[in-house]
Formats: structure tokens, C-alpha cells, sequence
């Protein structure tokens, strides 16, 4: 039996993990004792990472579209229909007429040659992944504020500090190792708050919880800084030395004392003062958050006004002491960092910079693109209206993940070409025209970039299944045919580029990555450790700066046609689409069907009972779960999981977006519900 | 004459290369100087000795995370099954053909030596081995056990979350063993107890040699500094008692399972533990039924028909861990369901492991403050 070392494809915790392999078959997974991240443990979902690699369904060969059906077809066949008509469509409506998602379930390496073939091969920056659905708010709200739009500490740090103020994120159940060193800071005696409409496990060891309603974080974090202004616990020494801007935001704060804060959010007043006076006045105190912040129409204001919080007190630069964003994906750091985004190329180095673009240039030799592109959102409005007529989507799974997914079907449908690349067939695959298949996390060597910015290496342990090929591949074979060339002897020769051309990766080799536990970005040179935590000394732009947040309620807040609110989000033992978790007999055992949780007050008064089948409406859609009655949920409030192509979360939510971000409100929407089971 | 020998070191690799012709040789090694992990031995001088508790347990051996047991194929034409795959009933010992589907036997038969095992987890096997082989003998575990031989090591390097010793299921043993080693120095006391043990040892005897009154003598002081390495001392009668006097509150339970983050790591990592699920993957050409590991702490594990879940609420599957191994063992097969091997302490992200639980258990026992 053998044992290869990798990284465990779920969440962006990046735990290490083996993989035990017998007789050329993955059999197994066991956690690794020494890994900072997570210590001997593992979740259940990575107990469980070895079984879906070797399910029977998995994509083997490429197939392309006869009509109805899809047929088997050799990788020539495909990658030569693929190079053709993207070629052809191309020529005839301009590059822009394709969009590309790249995918933060991917390498680096793989997500760097998807952004080089869209920009250099294609000529086009219509380049986004689901980083745009989950913490697109962040990267631009945080990068706004500081320079740079990571978690500024590192998750080893979390079991030292002694205040923990976690605000949307569920983090015991989606990020659970990181959820174990917050119970081992609390054993150790730090406070934790945590706000959240819902009550989380988390939520169950806090000393204060506050349950404000879905969509009023803004209002309750400007309360907050009102009374550290108000109180003078203000680090004025920190505002004045490291941050700019601060007149004009206290201004604004005014407007936000606790009494009128109280009403907003439903937050008692005397609640928001306790929680500013212990996070000002605490040392060592770090700031987590989630999809409960960023995915709302005012994403970034959230983000914005948690960076603000952090600024106020002085509570950032320091060991112990930061802003943490969790990211969902196991990649999405990485992908982000990549430039798998309409507007940035790896290292965040903007398309609309020359100087940036012209290295770029020189580089790839090749003219490439000045404008930003589309981000996901608008690929789907500009398929709906015509002006984008062809996708190519990698390891994404737009037909289950994107809000109100009547209307994505329709613009994906009105696609004149689609290929998919995956590793399993999945909703949207079945709309496409070509299918290629893609090697799992278990076949194919890379890196992965966890939520602490830690660079890690993944162990290859068996072959690719099938004729399946490893993404990076694919990529490079399809450029090949489309007449530029892209020739590496392998992934580590990519890495080589990406450190080349991107200074926060300028250190980050493979070579480096296998002694210890990979390196912690920004590492801007072959002999640097990695940076544990950031903004020491100064912030990465210099000056922090506040910037002023206004208080807007949610896009659709509940009304008398549709009078509960909705919020979505994930299981523990599910993750996102399910196309991995529900092929997993243990995970899908314990999590078969999708359940509507409800508060017992509001299932009372519908005469719902535990199970019951219940229609749940938008005015996009409705679905039809059953009904798990518990005080979990606010009343007022149901939550609904997104992993169940049954009865899809997504065909309901909102696909209003943050204006600057393009985030979907996939926090709140309006919805109605009504009994039809007994 | 007493089956005890000695081996010098320097014969050693020679003997696991012996070893390694007719088995696997599996044995601890250290993963790119990071951690160390039973696998495969290549280079036999790269066995670590003295290993701290491996992750998961040797159980991985004798009851994988991932068992083929059977395989449906059917000539010419495929099977029907519904789009969902249903559980197919076919007996499990049956091997010749019927019609045209035939059943197709996927019997693990390879040889396996497991080198440096610890004195917990023999101990753990021979109450697997009680499980698994009397009364109903589950034919998958039956043929592995057979064909590995465990070599085991006694412990005198236990981890800081190590309790055997409190058990009497290490740090060494008396009898149980296939093959036993204490470190002397230059040289180990072998000690074999199992026929096959026996056999392997009198299979390559020019290595050995007879020991000397001076070898009982360092192997006797051996065992008791190993003795006195243990951090934890804890004693499962109490919790026992506590629980089976109804001393322990409800809320108790509660503070535990608030903890839980159904993981499945304490099952999963135990030596002991055998919750299993059965599983079918339909291929083109027919059907796998494949057992996984699975455990009692998921809710899912125990739902019967119409989705009814009898144990819905977190706690009542969390006391069960305990109760199991804590009550219904020592009522059943007159031994507490724990080795000591610490494990679940290292692998808890709640830190509801045993030893925390026991302790804690104990602590309200003394202090009285549970009536």
C-alpha cells in the first residue's frame, strides 16, 4: 500500500491529507499529524475526499453533440471541433464573442494557462470563475482598503488570540478545521462573538451572539464603530499613523448610534455596545468572515465596513491580529491570485495597467486585450441578448450555482457553442457541445493556494481514469491547435512563469514547496519563508484607507406576496453542487434530500410539520423540499441548502448583483411558502 | 522450550527482507521528513522504530476504508437497474455462475507483514478478531487476518495522549501477539506467541539466538521505564460505574455533543471500531458492492424506512460512542472498547475524545458535584 501526500479538494482550508493507494486503486484517506492546518483531523467530507475520484461516473473519454445525444468521440475529433469553431466564431463576432470560466477546483497552474489561452490564444478577457459568486466582495473590498484581498493572518494564529468576532460564516460546519482552532482559542479563554442571523454550532459557543437580520451588516458594524468613536476607544495612534480618510467616514458614523442601529438590524443597543467595547479594547483579536458578508448587493460595503472595524482598533499587521476572509473553494485564493478574472492578470496586476499589460506582452508575445472583461453574471446577460455566442466552462457548474437558474438555462441554451471540462457530467454539461474530460485532484500534479495564502503542493496518486487528461493539458493541447504554442514539460514549469511574472508568487517553486508545508504568499523571492500574516508595518498600498459605507437594505426584502425571507448555504457534509460529495455513499446517505429549515413559530402558524412537503415560491421559480422545523433559522427566515438539483436553492435567489463587485444576493431574497404535503 | 529468541540489529533488515518475499512489507516511515505513515516499506532502513500512534490504525489492514467484496458482470447484455442503484441480494459465497450473470469474488489474498505495530493495536484485533470471526465469520476479514502477520513493537515511546497502561493493553504483552520485539540496545528480544509467529521465527532461526539470563533481565527493565513513560493514567472503571449508577446529567451529554463536529474521525482513526456501509456502483458491464467505512455517529447511519431517524438528536448518537465502548463492551465480551491508543485525542477537532471524556467523568465523580 502506498500513501501520497496531498491536499484535500473541498474547502479552501487546505488540509493535508493522504491518499492510500492498493494495487493501482485509490483505497483510502487519512489526515495528516503534522500539518499546520489541520493537525491529525479531518472533516467528514475529507474522510471521505478518496471515494468519488474512482466512481464509475466518472467523464473517460471526450464526447461531442449529434444531435440530441452526446457521442463518443477521439481527443483529436474534439479538440479540433473545439479549435474550429472558437476559431471561427471569433473571426466572424470578435473575440469578446466568448467567455471563459476557469475554475477554483483547478491548480494554479492550470487557472494561470486558462487566463494565458483566454487572453493570449483568444484575445479576449472575458475570463471569471466562482470567486465572483463567493468572495469577489472581498477582493476588490479588501484590495480598495489595504492592497490586498487575503486572509492577513494565518490559521495556526487563531488558537493564540484571545478575542475571535466571527460574522457570517458558518465556520464549524464550512470550514471545519479552522472552525477546531476557534473551540481550542475559546478552551483556551478567548471571547468569541459571532453574528449571525442563524444559529450556527459556532454560534453555540459564543459569548455573545447577535442574531441581526439577513442584510443589515453594514448597519450593524457602523453601530459598532459608533460606539468605539463615540467611547474613544478609537486607536487613535494606529488611524493616525497608518490610514488616511478617517474625517469624512467619522462623519458618516454619526448616523448610525445604537438606538437607531437597534432598529435596523434587531440587535439590542446595549448588545452593540458590550460587542465594541470588548473588540476595541481586547488585544489579539482577529476578524473572520463569509458568504453571510459577501454575498449581499452591498458585498462590498460589508467587506468595506469589516475593514474599517479592523482599521478603527488598530487590530491588523500583527501576529493574532487581522482581517480573515474564508474562502470556500479549496483554489479560489489561488484562482483569484492567478488572474482568472475579467480584470486583473496573476498578482491582481490590472488589464488596464500598460505597464503590467506590456510584460505581459512581451512575455507571451502576443497583443492582448485592454478593456476588462465580462465577470459571470454578465457572460449569462450578454449570451441572453446574443452578443456572446460561445463559452468554455472548466470545472464549473453554472446550471446549479448561479441565482435564478430558469433564466441561466435560457442563456446558456441561446449559446451557439458550449464545451464543458470536467470530471464528472453535471447539469450544465448537459447543455454542451463538446465534453472533455478532465483528471481529478488525485491524478495530476499542481498546486493549490488555501485561504491562509499557503501555496501547497498535491501528490499525484494514481493515473488519470479513462483517456481523461489533467486540465492543464487539455489547455495546452487546445492552444496547440489553435496555433499558439504552449509547451511545458509540466506543471512545475508553469509555476516557473507564474513566479516570473507575478511578484507575490516570485519565490514559489515547486522545487521549494515539498520540504515543510508549502509557502504562504506574498513570497516575492527564491529565499523568502513566506509571509505568515500581512500588512506588518505598513499596509501592502501603503496607507489604509477608510472608506465611507452607507446602510442600503437588501435588493428584495420580504413583502406581503412573499412574505419569508430566504437565505441560502451549504451542509456539512454536502459542498456546492454535490457533482463530488453526492457520489460519496456516506455523504449522500446522510444528507439525501433537500430540506427547507423553518422556525417552529412560522411552521406552527402554516400548519407545517417535521417533513412535510412544502412549496417554496420566488417570483423566479419555486421548488419543492421538504421541511425541517427548527429554531436554528430566525423566524421569519427560512435557509435552504444549494446542493440538491431536486429542488434547487438557486432557482429561487435573486440575481441581483453588487454594482461594483457583481456579486449575486444570494443571502436574501423574498420568498412565499405553502403546505402541499401533510 | 519458551518461543523467545534474539535477534541482533544488524540483522534486521536482513530478516524483513526474508520477509518481504513471500509479503508486503508494511512499517512505519517518515513521509518526507513530516509525518510518519504506515505504507509499503521500499528502502528497509528507513522503518522507523520507535513511531508515535499511526493515523489511521493498522485496522486499515484487516478492514479497509474502501472493500470490493463483489462484482456483477453480466455477458452480452447489461443489467437492469433502476437509474438510483438498488441493493442487488446475491449470497456473498457464492462463486460459480448463474445463467448468464455471474458473480465474481474479489477475495483480498494478498500477504501482508505489518511491521512495528503497537501492543494496543494487537490487542484491538484480537477483540476485532471476536467481532468479526465468532458466531457470524465475515469472510473478507477472515481471509486478511490469515494472510498478515503483525510484528509488534513494545511501546516505549508513547505519545503524550497514549493511556494503555492504565487498560492492560500495553505498553507490551504477555500473550495475543504474532510476534513481539523489545528494543535491548544493541539487539531485540523476540517473543513469538501465534503459531504462524512460531513458524516465521523457526523459518529463518540462523538469525536467532537463544537468550541469555542477562536478556530477561534488560527486557524486564525495559518494560518497566516503558511503564513509567505514560503521561495519562486513566481508568475507565469509574466512568463506568458513573454511568451505569445514572450519574451523569442529561446536560452533561449535552456540553459533549455540542462539541461534536461529525467528523467521523474518532471512528474512523479507532482500532477498534467496525461501522461499516454497503454500497453499489453501477458500471457499464454491471454492478461493485463495496464496503466503507462508516460510523454510528451519523444520523443517517440508523434512518429506517420512511426516513424515520431514531437517532436524530446529535447527543443521543454522541452517548452512544461512549456507552458502546464504555458499557455494552465489558457486558458483551467482558473487555472496555478501548485500547488506550489515543488516537481519538489526536484526531477530535472538538476535543471530545475518550481520555478527555473519562477524565472529566472522573473529575465529577470526585468532586461530587453530580449527585
Amino acid at each position: 500500500m502506498k500513501k501520497i501526500m496531498t491536499v484535500c479538494p473541498y474547502c479552501g482550508c487546505g488540509c493535508g491529507l493522504y491518499l492510500h493507494v492498493e494495487n493501482g486503486r485509490i483505497t483510502g484517506t487519512s489526515p495528516s499529524r503534522a500539518h499546520p492546518v489541520n493537525r491529525g483531523s479531518l472533516c467528514v467530507k475529507g474522510w471521505n475526499a478518496h471515494e468519488f475520484a474512482t466512481h464509475p461516473d466518472r467523464l473517460k473519454y471526450p464526447l461531442i453533440r449529434k444531435g440530441k445525444s452526446l457521442k463518443r468521440a477521439t481527443w483529436d475529433e474534439a479538440l479540433n471541433l473545439v479549435a474550429a469553431r472558437l476559431g471561427e466564431i471569433r473571426t466572424k463576432h470578435g473575440p469578446d464573442s466568448i467567455g471563459i470560466l476557469s475554475s477554483a477546483k483547478c491548480t494554479n497552474e492550470e487557472n494561470y494557462l486558462m487566463m494565458k489561452f483566454a487572453r493570449a490564444v483568444l484575445g479576449t478577457n472575458n475570463i471569471d470563475h466562482c470567486a465572483r459568486l463567493c468572495h469577489s466582495s472581498t477582493v476588490g473590498g479588501l484590495a480598495a482598503a489595504f492592497g490586498s484581498g487575503a486572509m492577513t493572518n494565518s490559521i495556526s494564529e487563531i488558537t493564540d488570540a484571545s478575542l475571535l468576532f466571527v460574522i457570517g460564516s458558518n465556520t464549524t460546519e464550512q470550514h471545519p478545521m479552522i472552525g477546531m482552532h476557534m473551540l481550542e482559542a475559546v478552551d483556551r479563554g478567548a471571547t468569541l462573538i459571532v453574528a449571525d442571523p442563524r444559529r450556527t454550532q459556532i454560534a453555540e459557543f459564543a459569548h455573545i451572539h447577535l442574531r441581526h437580520r439577513s442584510g443589515t451588516d453594514v448597519a450593524l458594524l457602523m453601530g459598532i464603530m459608533n460606539v468605539i468613536v463615540s467611547e474613544g476607544l478609537v486607536d487613535a495612534d494606529f488611524v493616525r499613523r497608518r490610514t488616511e480618510n478617517f474625517d469624512p467616514f467619522e462623519e458618516e458614523l454619526k448616523r448610525y448610534s445604537p438606538a437607531t442601529v437597534e432598529g435596523i438590524t434587531g440587535v439590542k443597543a446595549n448588545d452593540i455596545r458590550r460587542v465594541a467595547r470588548i473588540y476595541a479594547m481586547e488585544k489579539r483579536s482577529m476578524l473572520f468572515y463569509a458568504m453571510g458578508i459577501t454575498q449581499h448587493i452591498t458585498g462590498v460595503d460589508n467587506v468595506r465596513a469589516c475593514a474599517n472595524l479592523v482599521m478603527l482598533s488598530g487590530h491588523i499587521g500583527l501576529p493574532m491580529s487581522g482581517i480573515n476572509p474564508l474562502r470556500g473553494q479549496n483554489n479560489v485564493q489561488g484562482a483569484c491570485d492567478m488572474g482568472a478574472l475579467p480584470n486583473v492578470y496573476s498578482g491582481y496586476q490590472k488589464v488596464t495597467d500598460a505597464r503590467a499589460r506590456r510584460k505581459f506582452e512581451r512575455a507571451w508575445r502576443k497583443k492582448l486585450p485592454v478593456n476588462p472583461g465580462l465577470t459571470i453574471m454578465e457572460m449569462m446577460d450578454a449570451a441572453r441578448v446574443g452578443s456572446l455566442k460561445a463559452m468554455y466552462i472548466m470545472g464549473e457548474n453554472p446550471l446549479m450555482s448561479d441565482p435564478d437558474l430558469h433564466h441561466v438555462r435560457e442563456s446558456v441554451e441561446r449559446l451557439e457553442f458550449l464545451v464543458v471540462q470536467d470530471i464528472f457530467p453535471n447539469e450544465t454539461s448537459g447543455l454542451a457541445d463538446v465534453i472533455l474530460p478532465a483528471a481529478s485532484f488525485a491524478e495530476k500534479e499542481g498546486t493549490f493556494t488555501n485561504t491562509e495564502r499557503r501555496v501547497q503542493l498535491l501528490g499525484r496518486a494514481v493515473g488519470a481514469v479513462g483517456e481523461s487528461m489533467p486540465d492543464d493539458g487539455i489547455i495546452c493541447a487546445l492552444a496547440e491547435k489553435m496555433g499558439y504554442s504552449m509547451s511545458y514539460r509540466g506543471p512545475y514549469e508553469v509555476m516557473e512563469e507564474i513566479a516570473l511574472l507575478t511578484p507575490s508568487y516570485g519565490g514559489i517553486l515547486h522545487h521549494r514547496l515539498s520540504d515543510g508545508f508549502g509557502l504562504q504568499w506574498p513570497c516575492p523571492d527564491s529565499s523568502h519563508p513566506g509571509t505568515p500574516y500581512l500588512h506588518r508595518k505598513k499596509f501592502a498600498k501603503g496607507l489604509g484607507t477608510f472608506i465611507t459605507v452607507e446602510f442600503q437594505p437588501p435588493d428584495e426584502p420580504p413583502d406581503e406576496a412573499y412574505p419569508f425571507l430566504l437565505t441560502t448555504g451549504r451542509l456539512s457534509f454536502h459542498y456546492h453542487t454535490g457533482t463530488m460529495c453526492r457520489r460519496t455513499a456516506v455523504l449522500e446517505r446522510e444528507e439525501p434530500e433537500c430540506l427547507v429549515e423553518i422556525n417552529p413559530a412560522d411552521a406552527e402558524r402554516l400548519g407545517i410539520r417535521k417533513r412535510t412537503r412544502v412549496r417554496v415560491s420566488s417570483r423566479r421559480g419555486s421548488i419543492e423540499p421538504r421541511a425541517l422545523v427548527t429554531g436554528r433559522t430566525p423566524e421569519g427566515t427560512v435557509f435552504i441548502p444549494f446542493h440538491f438539483m431536486e429542488a434547487a436553492a438557486n432557482i429561487l435567489t435573486n440575481p441581483a448583483t453588487d454594482p461594483g463587485a457583481k456579486i449575486p444576493e444570494y443571502k436574501v431574497c423574498a420568498v412565499k411558502i405553502e403546505k402541499i404535503g401533510t | 522450550m519458551k518461543n523467545e529468541w534474539i535477534l541482533e540489529k544488524n540483522h534486521l533488515s536482513y530478516w524483513l527482507r526474508q520477509l518481504r518475499k513471500e509479503r508486503d512489507l508494511i512499517g512505519p516511515l517518515r513521509d518526507e521528513g513530516k509525518d510518519i505513515v504506515f505504507r509499503s516499506v521500499e528502502q528497509i532502513h528507513e522503518v522507523i522504530l520507535d513511531s508515535p500512534a499511526s493515523l489511521p490504525s493498522p485496522k486499515e489492514f484487516l478492514i479497509p476504508q474502501y472493500d470490493p467484496m463483489l462484482r456483477l458482470k453480466v455477458a452480452g447484455h447489461e443489467l437492469a437497474f433502476p437509474s438510483r442503484p438498488q441493493p442487488v441480494s446475491p449470497d456473498v459465497h457464492m462463486k460459480e455462475s448463474f445463467g448468464k450473470k455471474r458473480v465474481l469474488d474479489l477475495m483480498d489474498k494478498k500477504k501482508r507483514v505489518i511491521f512495528g505495530v503497537r501492543s494496543c493495536d494487537i490487542s484491538a484485533i484480537r477483540l476485532l478478531d471476536r467481532f468479526y470471526l465468532k458466531g457470524y465469520r465475515d469472510p473478507y476479514y477472515e481471509q486478511r487476518r490469515k494472510n498478515t502477520l503483525f510484528i509488534s513493537v513494545v511501546c516505549n515511546n508513547p505519545d503524550p495522549t497514549c493511556f494503555c497502561i492504565g487498560l492492560g493493553t500495553g505498553p507490551y504483552l504477555e500473550e495475543g501477539f504474532d510476534i513481539q520485539l523489545t528494543d535491548l540496545g544493541n539487539r531485540y528480544f523476540v517473543q513469538a506467541a501465534s503459531a504462524e509467529g512460531i513458524k516465521t521465527v523457526r523459518g529463518m532461526s540462523f538469525l536467532f539466538s537463544r537468550p541469555r539470563k542477562t536478556d530477561l533481565d534488560d527486557q524486564y527493565e525495559v518494560f518497566l521505564s516503558a511503564k513509567a513513560r505514560f503521561h495519562k493514567r486513566i481508568s475507565l472503571e469509574s466512568p463506568r460505574r458513573m454511568i451505569l449508577a445514572g450519574r451523569l446529567k442529561d446536560d452533561f451529554w449535552q456540553k459533549v455533543a455540542a462539541r461534536c463536529f461529525e467528523c467521523g474521525g474518532c471512528v474512523y482513526d479507532c482500532p477498534l471500531c467496525t461501522c461499516f456501509t454497503v454500497t453499489d456502483r453501477r458500471y457499464p458491464d454491471g454492478v461493485e458492492r463495496i464496503r466503507l467505512w462508516d460510523t454510528c455517529l451519523f444520523k443517517g447511519f440508523t434512518r429506517m424506512a420512511g426516513g424515520i431517524l431514531p437517532n436524530e438528536k446529535r447527543v443521543l448518537r454522541t452517548m452512544r460512542w461512549y456507552y458502546h465502548k464504555l458499557i455494552h463492551y465489558p457486558e458483551t465480551l467482558n473487555k472496555f472498547g478501548c485500547v488506550g491508543c489515543g488516537r481519538c485525542a489526536i484526531t477530535c477537532p472538538g476535543k471530545i475524545d475518550m481520555a478527555t471524556i473519562a477524565t472529566e467523568i472522573k473529575g465529577l465523580a470526585l468532586n461530587g458535584e453530580e449527585e
